[in-house]
């Protein structure tokens, strides 16, 4: 076992009713590693995203995060320094103003009086700001997120897990419901601030194309069995085909 | 399928009137229904209806009515609230973290809220003047509770109806219950619940009136007094007191209401 | 644009913050109520007396124990049931007589096409008489019209009905006011009357929403019966009264429960067929 791993997934499946999820999947990913998983839909990616955030638990098998294993993080403060998640634009709280929703990802370390004076008083300001600044929002500091457009609002999600600051960040389809412009910009911040932050990315995405051009490794999935699992240069047009077959083609997700 | 539902529609609409019909027969319909002079007293209340007394004398005690009626309510309201959100907040079973005590808290504060507001605030008045004698305090506890439960209930639904997704977010980045509260929960309802009491409010308005009735002062008091003495132009001079501070209340609520962005 | 609305509520708040200090001022400043002389020794122990009372400890006869005064309880539910039933009743067939001339597209000719020019002043009397009807308590309605009638279960429901039809009438106007025109129009034009215009075009699409009104008010009358009794208006109230002068604890207890049990009754059953219409 290598000191760099910080992910370790060994045997993992999930079963649903009669429909199989996740069919003993294994891998290692490495500390700063930028993974993206695609496959069809259906082919469990979302699933293996919930499970690494410990939101399903798995039938069988075990994740091993920095070494320690998953079930034992019980502790919603300490599971939230380790593993931070995004997802569709959903996930803010529309009726706060963006720099609560950003100062959120503070609240594993604040305790109950301290987030409470900070709705009135916002605390940490400075932090917040400069992570503001670091997605491209300086001046929406104190709007009301609901009135921000989809791309500003997964931007102050980025801001919020700068604040967080975890070791992992997974994204689960976190540019579905942007256009293509604002999906590249959103891809290129998050995986820009991760390098910085030398963080480690799990992201899943539609998209082949975005995959290669922000990830270094993509692991394929379908009915809930890895395909392939190779560093973007080796993927060949051919191991896609494979990969999106079967399905009529989907030209969007092709090109 | 639609047309069943037109079925239903229908049948409902007959079994109503079939109960309606049921309920008339209750009384022994005659003139016996009447006191003697009974249309007489109609006509002249309705007289008075159009010629209210509006001496300073009358005006004077009506604003002065008015102000204990409107007092009696908003101190009935703001405690009314904090009993309302005290129960709703633990009503909607938020706070619980597995799913067998947020059942438990659920159906136990819930259980509570409904019992609040199932007894009307007058009966509560009788009550707490029975056991405590004429207090204001009696009229503003008598106002909280049941006004307190309905709250309770309708905030506790709101609760219940927040989107999961940044719930589920807020507690992915360590957040506890307590702060999913005030982060997640609290900011996306708070519109609502406010203009949800603002519509309550002028209900508490009109039952703060009717306090008097258990010998706690206000408009309902000066009504009943005039009532007694048989003067239906003062009865009138009062209730116009009244109607124009419900009406008011009742514009200012509607007012509130449009500008609070949901 | 933004500016005046903020003002407006910021005005508001402060209105608010002001008139809940004033009030609990009043309260506790003016009046002189005490907290603590509330719970003084000699009130507590009246109200322990008061409660011990109800469960019955210390009471010669005990009125939940004894056949005669459940029956004669359960008389008294069946009455207050049917005077519910009666206000609501009243307040709906009200409704129904006054509420087309009481929508405001009705009144200017939107919905009908046919505009008279008595609409408005039809309009304005039916609104002013509604918002008498809802701003005047069921209470102080009923300590009227007891004047008139003898002590019933039939005052008790006029004075319900009194306050309810404008609430419900307020209420059913606006949906009148919300509905799509355009099938109405049509009929209109058509040459239908004003009755063939309320039974073929406006009826069938807001029946449910009134229905839900009407079940929904019915519940809140239902809490209300009780209180309408006090002043002589028949039913559980009217004897709860009696019992609480009296001093028959015990009754009062009998009362309360079969007073809640109608109550959730009430509720369940308007849950339940609102769901029915849905």
């Amino acid at each position: 076992m290598s000191k760099n791993n910080i992910i370790e997934v060994n045997q993992i499946s999930k079963h649903y009713e009669r429909k199989i999820a996740l069919s003993s999947l294994s891998f290692v990913v490495e500390k700063g590693e930028m993974v993206a998983l695609i496959g069809p839909s259906g082919a469990g990616k979302t699933t293996l995203l919930n499970t690494l955030a410990a939101i399903i638990e798995p039938d069988s098998g075990e994740i091993l995060i920095d070494g320690l294993d998953l079930r034992k993080i019980t502790n919603q403060k300490t599971r939230a320094r380790k593993i931070g998640i995004i997802r569709q634009q959903f996930d803010l709280v529309g009726q706060l103003a963006v720099i609560h929703n950003v100062l959120a990802g503070r609240l594993s370390e604040w305790g109950f009086v301290k987030s409470f004076i900070s709705l009135l008083f916002p605390q940490d300001k400075q932090t917040a700001i400069s992570a503001l600044e670091r997605v491209g929002l300086p001046d929406k500091t104190y709007e009301r997120t609901s009135k921000l457009s989809g791309g500003e609002q997964q931007r102050v999600a980025l801001a919020r897990l700068l604040v967080q600051r975890p070791e992992i960040i997974l994204a689960d389809e976190p540019v579905a419901s942007l256009d293509p412009a604002r999906a590249e910009d959103i891809l290129e911040t998050l995986t820009r601030l991760a390098r910085e932050e030398g963080q480690t990315v799990i992201a899943s995405l539609h998209s082949v194309e975005y995959a290669k051009r922000y990830f270094t490794r993509l692991i394929a999935l379908k009915n809930g069995e890895i395909l392939f699992d190779l560093p973007v240069e080796k993927v060949t047009d051919e191991l896609l085909k494979e990969l999106y077959q079967l399905k009529e083609l989907d030209q969007n997700a092709l090109v | 399928m639609l047309s069943f539902d037109l079925h239903k529609r229908k049948l409902l609409t007959v079994f109503l009137l079939l109960i309606f019909i049921w309920s008339l027969l209750g009384i022994h319909w005659g003139p016996e229904l009447f006191h003697t002079g009974g249309m007489a007293t109609a006509g002249q209340v309705f007289a008075a209806m159009l010629q209210p007394d509006f001496s300073a004398e009358i005006v004077a005690l009506g604003i002065e009515s008015s102000w204990i009626t409107l007092a009696y309510a908003t101190a009935g309201m703001s405690l009314a609230l904090i009993l309302a959100l005290l129960f709703g907040i633990l009503g909607s079973g938020v706070l619980a973290s597995g799913k067998r005590s947020r059942t438990f808290m659920k159906g136990t504060f819930r259980g509570i809220l409904g019992f609040m507001r199932a007894i009307h605030e007058l009966v509560w008045a009788l009550f707490f003047v029975a056991s405590f004698g004429l207090s204001p305090f009696a009229a503003v506890f008598a106002l909280a509770i049941p006004y307190g439960g309905i709250l309770g209930r309708i905030f506790a639904d709101m609760l219940n109806d927040v989107p999961d997704e940044p719930i589920e977010a807020l507690r992915a980045s360590g957040a506890s219950r307590l702060q999913c509260l005030l982060y997640g929960y609290l900011p996306a309802v708070k519109a609502s619940m406010i203009s949800y009491s603002m519509y309550r409010f002028e209900c508490a308005v009109r039952s703060s009136a009717i306090m008097s009735f258990v010998g706690l002062g206000g408009l309902g008091y000066q009504i009943q007094l005039s009532l007694n003495d048989l003067n239906y132009h003062e009865v009138w001079s009062f209730m116009y007191f009244l109607i124009v501070l419900v009406v008011l209340i009742d514009g200012w609520s509607t007012m509130l209401r449009k500008r609070i962005s949901i | 644009m933004r500016k005046p609305k903020f003002t407006f509520l910021t005005f508001s708040v402060y209105v608010f913050l002001f008139l809940i200090a004033a009030s609990w001022y009043f309260v506790v400043g003016v009046e002189k109520a005490s907290l603590i002389e509330l719970f003084s020794r000699e009130n507590l122990q009246y109200a322990g007396k008061f409660f011990k009372g109800l469960v019955g400890v210390g009471e010669e006869k005990i009125a939940f124990l004894s056949k005669d005064s459940w029956s004669e309880a359960i008389k008294l539910t069946v009455e207050t049931l049917q005077m519910s039933i009666m206000a609501i009743g009243f307040s709906t067939v009200v409704m129904f007589l006054t509420v087309l001339p009481a929508a405001r597209n009705v009144a200017d000719g939107t919905l009908t096409l046919s505009k008279k020019w008595y609409s408005f002043l039809l309009f304005g009397l039916i609104r002013i008489s509604y918002i008498f009807s809802r701003a005047i308590p069921e209470l102080v309605w009923a300590m009227i019209v007891i004047f008139i009638f003898k002590p019933g279960i039939l005052p008790g429901a006029i004075a319900l009905a009194l306050h309810n039809f404008g609430i419900l009438g307020k209420l059913c106007a606006e949906v009148i006011e919300d509905t799509d025109s355009r099938p109405i129009r049509n009929l209109a034009s058509a040459g239908a009357g004003r009755m063939q215009i309320l039974l073929y075009g406006v009826l069938p699409s807001v029946l449910p929403q009134f229905l839900t009104y009407i079940l929904y008010r019915w519940e809140v009358i239902m809490r209300t019966t009780i209180v309408v009794g006090f002043v002589g208006a028949g039913g559980l109230g009217q004897q709860f009264k009696l019992s609480m002068s009296f001093f028959h604890y015990t009754e009062i207890t009998l009362l309360l429960v079969c007073y809640i049990v109608l109550v959730l009754i009430a509720d369940f059953l308007s849950e339940r067929s609102r769901y029915f219409v849905k």
